[in-house]
């Protein structure tokens, strides 16, 4: 069978010491899919985003990008990870920079794009999260939400084939979250491939194109949406749904 | 000079502008001695805070991690050396260690070779300090970006560590600026030593020194000016202009 996937995780394992945070992780993502990854707190959702950007190294098993196994090489990992953004819970946006330098820094300094193109790509960018007119502003000086939505155009003006989310909207204000995830849901509908850790399950439930629910460092669902909300199989699914149907 | 001066008073400001030409050139040893020995001590303290910082992966080269961990090991040694003993001694043993091995360096340059060395042990505990009071999530946003780990500390890290630095690396040229005055052990003509000289003919050290407290209090008044004046210069603006060009359809 022909490997058609953007990124195939295989048999991948990682540990800290003794403790053991995942298991036995096969799975892939096709292109243009919105995976959303659900799952209790410390069941290892982070750390497989991490172990997929690679800023955790696995301890076993493989990540392929387009077929092509990643090797250990330094060069290789920029390169890839140049193709495969992140975005974070705590934003991460360099605090020494404005909106702006944060959105060229990238496209400057790893893809060397000329000033000209890294600025208008930049600017396009800010514009379709409404952030543009805070280029000339420090992190410091925004709220959550629109740091949060400078560390998605920063994402984007890569060009990323992937963008990774892990929890982008747990530190927020709760009047700020909606704006973070009509960025993101405008996101899936011009099919750029998302891999999303997030305990929105709305969002996962109508955006999402496929669920992965995560235990104990296993994924125990890999299923559509409609499929996970209206019958889970496995119980640690059911049980956290009902939870959440209940809170 | 027509009048013997009859108090204290008077022969500070006598000996201040009879032997006038030997405190200046006793500042311009100083500033010269504690600018330059400041300033690469910097540089070291900056690299030897990096090496100290680099963490050794398995996934390195061999080379690579043989030639890392010999730097990390001679980084620590170092360190432990020149913060564990006195400026004086160190002076001492530089400048004689270097002539009785057979280079023929002369005082000035051994003193700031002492300056930098110890600078340089002191900056880099402070470096590594002001490196890892910076978020790991800056280096890993920048890492998220395909920035390499060495770009990463260039260009996000340091910047930002520099800036929570700047007020002990001030603290340190001030330090500096006083402890040249132990570089007399070496024969470094800065101003304790001229001051000795200048307290000798008349046998009046206390005006003397007295001259020399007075010039090192301008110069560090001076400089404490100076940086608190930078300082407030690097500090990020409090207000931004919206870009309204951009205003359109935004909330
Ligand atoms: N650097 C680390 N060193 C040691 N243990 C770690 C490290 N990072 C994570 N862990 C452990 O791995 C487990 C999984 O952590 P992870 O952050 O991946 O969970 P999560 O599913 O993202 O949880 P949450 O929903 O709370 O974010 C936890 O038990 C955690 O303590
Ligand atoms: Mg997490």
């Amino acid at each position: 069978m022909k490997d058609t996937s953007i990124i195939r995780v295989e048999e991948l394992g990682k540990s800290f010491g003794e403790h053991q945070v995942l298991r036995k992780i096969d799975f892939s993502v096709e292109k243009g899919e919105c995976v959303c990854i659900l799952g209790s707190s410390g069941s290892g959702k982070s750390t497989l985003l991490r172990c997929i950007n690679q800023l955790e190294t696995q301890t076993c098993g493989k990540i392929y990008f387009h077929g092509q196994e990643l090797g250990r090489k330094q060069k290789e990992i920029n390169t890839y990870r140049s193709k495969v953004g992140m975005v974070f819970q705590s934003f991460n946006l360099f605090n020494n920079m404005t909106v702006l330098q944060n959105c060229m820094e990238g496209t400057r300094r790893v893809l060397h794009l000329p000033k000209e193109e890294a600025h208008s790509r930049a600017i396009t960018n800010l514009k379709s999260v409404g952030m543009a007119p805070f280029i000339n502003a420090y992190p410091a000086q925004l709220s959550g939400g629109q740091k949060q939505r400078v560390a998605i155009a920063r994402g984007l003006c890569m060009n990323p084939e992937v963008l990774l989310f892990d929890e982008p909207t747990s530190a927020l204000d709760p009047e700020m979250v909606g704006d973070v995830l009509n960025v993101m849901k405008s996101l899936a509908k011009e099919n750029l491939t998302m891999l999303i850790v997030t305990h929105e399950m709305d969002f996962a439930r109508d955006v999402s194109s496929r669920v992965l629910f995560m235990d104990r460092g296993y994924i125990v669902e890999d299923v559509p949406p409609e499929e996970f909300f209206t019958a889970p199989k496995h119980p640690r699914a059911k049980e956290f749904l009902s939870r959440f149907i209940a809170g | 000079m027509t009048n013997t001066p009859t108090n204290s008073f008077e022969w500070v400001w006598f000996i201040a502008q009879k032997y006038s030409e030997l405190f200046i050139r006793g500042t311009w040893i100083t500033l010269v001695v504690s600018v330059i020995g400041t300033l690469t001590g910097f540089l070291l303290g900056y690299a030897v805070g990096m090496i100290e910082d680099v963490s050794i992966s398995k996934d390195d080269h061999p080379v690579k991690r043989c030639i890392l961990g010999a730097l990390k090991a001679a980084a620590k040694v170092y360190v432990e050396l020149f913060r564990g003993t006195p400026m004086i001694v160190q002076a001492m043993i530089v400048f004689y260690g270097l002539r009785q091995s057979g280079f023929e360096i002369d005082s000035i340059s051994a003193g700031i070779l002492v300056t930098l060395l110890n600078t340089g042990a002191y900056m880099s505990e402070t470096v590594r300090a002001g490196i890892k009071s910076i978020d790991p999530g800056q280096r890993e946003g920048a890492l998220a970006l395909g920035m390499s780990p060495v770009s990463a500390m260039f260009h996000i890290i340091l910047p930002q560590a520099f800036k929570n630095i700047v007020p002990e690396m001030a603290n340190m040229f001030l330090t500096n600026l006083k402890m040249t005055s132990v570089l007399n052990v070496i024969g470094v003509q800065e101003l304790f030593l001229q001051a000795k000289t200048a307290g000798g003919t008349y046998y009046k050290y206390l005006e003397s020194y007295l001259v020399i407290a007075i010039i090192y209090l301008v110069l560090c008044f001076v400089f404490s000016r100076i940086f608190t004046l930078v300082e407030k210069k690097m500090a990020n603006k409090k207000d931004y202009v919206l870009a309204i060009e951009y205003m359109e359809n935004t909330q």
